[in-house]
């Protein structure tokens, strides 16, 4: 196989977008909320989305997960192209390739911490029992091994944003896709959650895209790239995650 | 543009907030007009029905403040000149004679069956022929003529119902062609009568003839049925007057006479639809409490679901009165809108439901009224209901202090249950168990103790729901696992969160199962009991009948028939108890029918079914041959208190006489009202003769079918008697007790429509309220397959708890209605278990959950992932 442009890594990319466009009807008029987005993202990255309100970074996210249709373009998630895997497929293709992580947690309130984080194997049709010792690792990971049969209304919000990521991580995906996940937590617990994350990535060789407004969550990724009217508008690397805070906001401030 | 949003009073924050939440708005706006609908509907059915029966019988009597008949057991009837004596009295304005007799059109002999249905009218084809007097019959009776004309001295001509004639295929100008005691006779057909006043007599199934025709017809030559008296205006409307006026004209026309008021006329057949009355008295009890919990249910799901929406205002400086009046403003519209829309719903459904029990009854019920009590109740129902299920959620969020409720996930609202409920519950259930077992209750209590004993069952049993709605999951979980796998846990599990709500709907299943179970368990005793007494009552195999009486000595030419082995004989005629023989507290009507039998042959073809404890039949029977003695029935002898060994005293043609109970029995003729005396004693004290049945035993070696034929050959055209087999007659009978009962089938149904519907709304509310984690659910791999599994698996084991709890108090239930209908009909039920209704009950709460689910199921698969998980 032939060197491709972006990396210089003959390896297939995780994530691949393609001319992405995303417009929503709303009666005569029509919003375009991305306009053409391309976007590759390789093995082991952790890529940060930014951008203005409104500039269409969730729905990029969205788009990615294939939560959601795009208008016109292409994705290929894990070599396969959404376009052409029906609704059940592409179900299957995020409950076993696909990690998610929200602002607002998203736990089901009815299970325990432990049965939150293996709810994508229950989904799966599998047992539990096989995966106790990997779902306590994840718990760990997290900080929470004390925790395990809490239920989500007796965890700080914090604490169920580690819930969530070890539930993100715990089908072994190909990509973990997390939509402002520190948005909702204040900034030491972001932190947090940020090196956590980071620390995932690296130890796990996990790959994640992160949406963000927090030019200092942005700083963990090892890329940034910032949206503006539902475009590329630049792209940033960022070869010490944690540091160059500094040009990202200064990105921001001529994007906004 | 802020002119255009004005102050944000609670009404216009409340119409927002209904108009965002189009949906929650509409499922509870549903809530409250099928329970002012159910409420109103059953309350409509109930006096309609009631009124479509008495009508019949004021139109019988039209204008008539009086009414002169025979003294029961009479035979010959009243004597002519009567009618002019009556009309001399001071006070009488009209006394109009008329003489009734039954009979056939000729042409339909052949075809004649004896058919009575439920409400003790002929139905079919017998033909009422009223002889009355041309001139002052109008007077009395309203006569609206559809063609033709009145009719004109004593010709040997008829006016017709319409009905009748629509039936038959008859017009003016053509020959009436009846059976009659000569023979057939003919009657030009001269006008016809609508379906108003005098044409409803009958059930329209009426012909007017002069009378000294219908004398000349039936052999009453010098005799009248009754007199129709029309009293001064200013007697007819002083009762005191009028009683004088009754008196004076029972002093003045002495011995064999009664005069009562018209309406009691009506209050045999009253009687006999007391059974339905009933049913459906009890079904209005339960409607009330099913459409005050569909309103309750909808109502606090709306409120519980916004603890935190009303937090938020609260922390945004709303003082708790105005959460509360913003609750109550929405509460309000809602009960406006939901009773309005209720109260039309209700008199569509009313509809359907007397055209059922026209059915039912084979009476043309025609009468639509709406009872002021009943709309009030359903009124008070929805408004009060409505309002008070809104004040508890909406103090409680009034009072939690604003952070607290913000803190609330939504999903989580419901809170868990209070310890109190299930002990008040518990309370409730003892308190109704005392009502019905305990405690004396006077029979004209009866009703109103037995109707609040279940509604204070329902209440206990709904209240118990939610302190074992826990360990009831725990316990069916694993069969929703086997159904839906994985997904199974989730759905099963999801029926923990809110209990309230569970609680409530598992209370709807409940009542709708319970109400199938009870209902069928009720018809089940009813069919046992019927059915045995068809078996053992009903001997022989035979029945010979005719439309008019027949003479005795026929009996022993049908005897001396080949193929005939056993024979007896039977006459019913109506007779009084005396007065005096009513148990205190019992209501005033005396009528009963006698059966007179010959206890020399009885036996040879048939039994009679004596009650529990009656000693040796033999004996029984040594007694009742000696005479001056009775067989009653288990509701005569509830009725007026006397067992075997009393006496019951009856009105006879020598005065009122005490006859020996030398047996209680069961017996279901006349619903009941129904005493057998011995074929001497008929004659000696009654004066009645001829036969109304002969039941013949046929030898072996015959068929039932080869004697009939040979009877029909030999004697159909010559005496008009029809031959019907025993075995046809048994059908025929429990046919119509099977559908009777389809009544309660149908109430039944509307039970469990009403449960489908609290299913329906409660996964709705559960799938609205759950978008968001439906939502994530998606996005983290579940399929809308799944995902309509999961919902399915909540519905089976709602269905799964409703049912078992359903099973059980519907096992209660039956019992207390069969306790019930004893107590207040006097029949001598058994309650048995027929396992049938229990399986049907079971299978039904599954069924009808997982129909109600797939709406819910199919909008919670259908939700937008990215629309679910955007909000908070
Ligand atoms: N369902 C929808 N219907 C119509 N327009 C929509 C819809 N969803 C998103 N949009 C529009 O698309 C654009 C991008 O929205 P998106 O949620 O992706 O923004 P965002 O970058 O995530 O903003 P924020 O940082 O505020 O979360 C916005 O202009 C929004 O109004
Ligand atoms: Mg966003």
């Amino acid at each position: 196989m032939e060197f491709n442009e972006g990396g210089g890594n003959s390896v297939m990319p995780v994530l691949q977008a393609e001319n992405v466009q995303k417009s929503y009807r709303m009666g005569e008029l029509t919003v375009s909320a991305l306009a053409g987005v391309s976007l590759v993202v390789q093995k082991g990255e952790f890529v940060a989305v930014m951008g203005p309100s409104g500039s269409g970074k969730s729905t990029l996210l969205h788009l990615l997960g294939g939560l959601d249709g795009p208008s016109e373009g292409e994705i290929t998630l894990a070599g396969q192209p959404l376009s052409k895997l029906s609704d059940n497929q592409i179900t299957i293709v995020r409950r076993r390739k696909v990690g998610f992580i929200f602002q607002f947690y998203n736990l089901l309130p009815t299970l325990n911490a432990e049965e939150n984080v293996g709810l994508p194997l229950l989904i799966d049709g599998q047992s539990l029992a096989p995966h106790r010792a990997k779902i306590a690792a994840l718990l760990e990971r997290v900080g929470l091994a004390d925790r395990k049969h809490h239920r989500p209304d007796q965890l700080s919000g914090g604490q169920q944003q580690r819930v969530a990521i070890a539930r993100a991580f715990v089908n072994d995906p190909e990509i973990v896709l997390a939509d402002e996940p520190t948005g909702n937590l204040d900034s030491k617990t972001g932190t947090a959650i940020l090196a956590l994350l980071r620390r995932t990535c690296d130890e796990l060789g996990a790959t994640i895209v992160m949406v963000t407004h927090d030019p200092r969550a942005a700083s963990y990724a090892n890329r940034v790239i910032f949206l503006k009217d539902g475009q590329l508008a630049r792209e940033l690397s960022n070869s010490a995650p944690g540091h160059n805070t500094q040009a990202i906001m200064d990105v921001m401030a001529g994007l906004e | 543009m802020f002119g255009s949003l004005p102050l944000l009073t609670p009404l216009v924050l409340a119409l927002r907030n209904m108009r965002v939440r189009w949906m929650r708005t509409a499922l509870t706006c549903l809530g409250i007009v099928l329970g002012v609908a159910v409420i109103l509907a059953i309350a409509i059915t109930n006096e309609s029905t009631l009124r479509s029966l008495r009508s019949v019988f004021d139109e019988a009597s039209g204008r008539a403040s009086l009414v002169v008949l025979p003294t029961a057991g009479d035979g010959e009837g009243l004597d002519e000149t009567a009618a002019a004596r009556a009309a001399g009295q001071p006070g009488v304005v009209t006394a109009a004679p008329t003489v009734i007799g039954t009979t056939l059109l000729a042409r339909d002999v052949e075809s004649w069956q004896f058919a009575v249905s439920l409400s003790g009218q002929a139905v079919g084809s017998s033909l009422q022929i009223l002889g009355v007097d041309p001139e002052l019959d109008p007077l009395v009776r309203q006569y609206a003529l559809a063609g033709g004309r009145w009719l004109q001295g004593e010709a040997y001509e008829a006016v017709l119902s319409e009905t009748y004639a629509g039936d038959k295929d008859l017009r003016v100008g053509d020959d009436l062609v009846i059976v009659a005691a000569g023979g057939q006779e003919r009657l030009r057909i001269v006008g016809l009568v609508r379906r108003e006043g005098a044409g409803l007599l009958n059930d329209g199934q009426v012909a007017f003839v002069p009378l000294p025709v219908a004398q000349d017809l039936f052999g009453r030559a010098g005799y009248l049925d009754e007199i129709s008296i029309v009293a001064a205006l200013e007697v007819a409307n002083a009762p005191a007057a009028l009683e004088a006026l009754k008196d004076r004209l029972g002093e003045r026309l002495g011995r064999g006479y009664d005069v009562t008021y018209p309406a009691e006329r009506g209050r045999l057949v009253t009687q006999m639809l007391s059974t339905y009355q009933q049913g459906l008295s009890f079904f209005s009890v339960i409607a009330l409490f099913v459409g005050a919990f569909l309103i309750y249910n909808a109502f606090t799901m709306t409120i519980l679901e916004r603890t935190r929406e009303l937090g938020l205002l609260r922390a945004l400086g709303m003082s708790s009165g105005q959460v509360l009046g913003l609750v109550l403003t929405e509460a309000v519209t809602l009960a406006v809108l939901g009773s309005a829309l209720g109260l039309g719903f209700g008199m569509a459904l009313a509809r359907g439901l007397i055209a059922m029990l026209g059915v039912v009854l084979a009476s043309d019920l025609s009468a639509f009224s709406v009872p002021p009590g009943g709309l009030l109740q359903s009124l008070l129902v929805g408004g009060l209901v409505t309002v008070g299920s809104a004040l508890a959620p909406a103090a409680q969020a009034a009072r939690t202090s604003p952070l607290e409720a913000l803190r609330t996930a939504g999903a989580q609202a419901a809170g868990r249950p209070r310890r109190p409920a299930w002990l008040v519950g518990g309370a409730l259930i003892f308190v109704a168990w005392a009502a019905l077992y305990a405690l004396p209750v006077r029979p004209e209590a009866g009703f109103a103790v037995g109707g609040l004993a279940i509604l204070l069952l329902l209440l206990g049993a709904t209240l118990m729901v939610p302190a074992v709605v826990g360990l009831a999951e725990r316990l069916v979980r694993p069969a929703a696992v086997l159904a839906f796998g994985a997904e199974g846990v989730l759905g099963s599990g999801n029926v923990r969160r809110a209990t309230g709500r569970t609680a409530l709907t598992v209370a709807a299943l409940l009542v709708g199962i319970a109400m199938v179970i009870a209902t069928s368990s009720l018809s089940g005793a009813f069919t046992h009991d019927l059915t045995s007494w068809v078996e053992t009552a009903l001997g022989g195999d035979l029945y010979v009948r005719s439309p008019q009486p027949m003479r005795e000595q026929f009996e022993r030419q049908l005897a001396a028939l080949p193929g005939v082995e056993g024979i007896t004989k039977i006459r019913y005629f109506a007779v009084r108890a005396a007065a005096s023989a009513l148990a205190s507290g019992a209501d005033g009507d005396t009528s009963l029918i006698y059966a007179a039998i010959d206890p020399a042959t009885y036996q040879s073809v048939g039994e009679f079914q004596f009650a529990a404890n009656q000693g040796d039949p033999r004996a029984n029977w040594a007694r009742f041959a000696r005479g001056d003695a009775l067989f009653i029935s288990t509701v005569v002898a509830d009725r007026y208190q006397v067992q075997q060994g009393d006496t019951l005293r009856l009105v006879t043609r020598r005065g009122e006489h005490d006859f020996y109970v030398a047996a209680v029995a069961v017996d279901f003729t006349g619903q009941g009202y129904i005493v057998t005396g011995h074929w001497d004693d008929m004659r000696r004290w009654f004066a009645q003769s001829g036969v109304d049945r002969f039941t013949i035993g046929v030898a072996p070696g015959y068929t039932s079918q080869q004697v009939a034929e040979t009877i029909e050959a030999r004697y159909q055209a010559a005496r008009n008697v029809s031959v019907e087999t025993t075995e046809d007659f048994k059908q025929k009978i429990t046919g119509l007790s099977a559908q009777s009962f389809r009544l309660f089938d149908v109430l039944g149904l509307i039970g469990l429509v009403v449960a489908a519907l609290g299913v329906i709304n409660t996964l709705m509310m559960n799938v609205l309220e759950r978008q968001r984690e439906i939502g994530s659910l998606r996005s983290l791999g579940l399929t809308r397959w799944q995902i309509t599994k999961m919902v399915l698996a909540e519905a089976g084991t709602l269905g799964l708890i409703g049912g078992a709890f359903g099973l059980a108090f519907g096992y209660v239930l039956s019992q207390v209605f069969v306790d019930a209908v004893n107590a207040m009909v006097g029949y001598d039920l058994q309650y048995i278990f027929i396992p049938a209704p229990f399986l049907a009950g079971a299978g039904l709460a599954l069924g009808v959950s997982q129909v109600a689910a797939l709406y819910p199921a199919w909008k919670a698969a259908g939700v937008n992932i990215v629309e679910a998980i955007k909000h908070e």
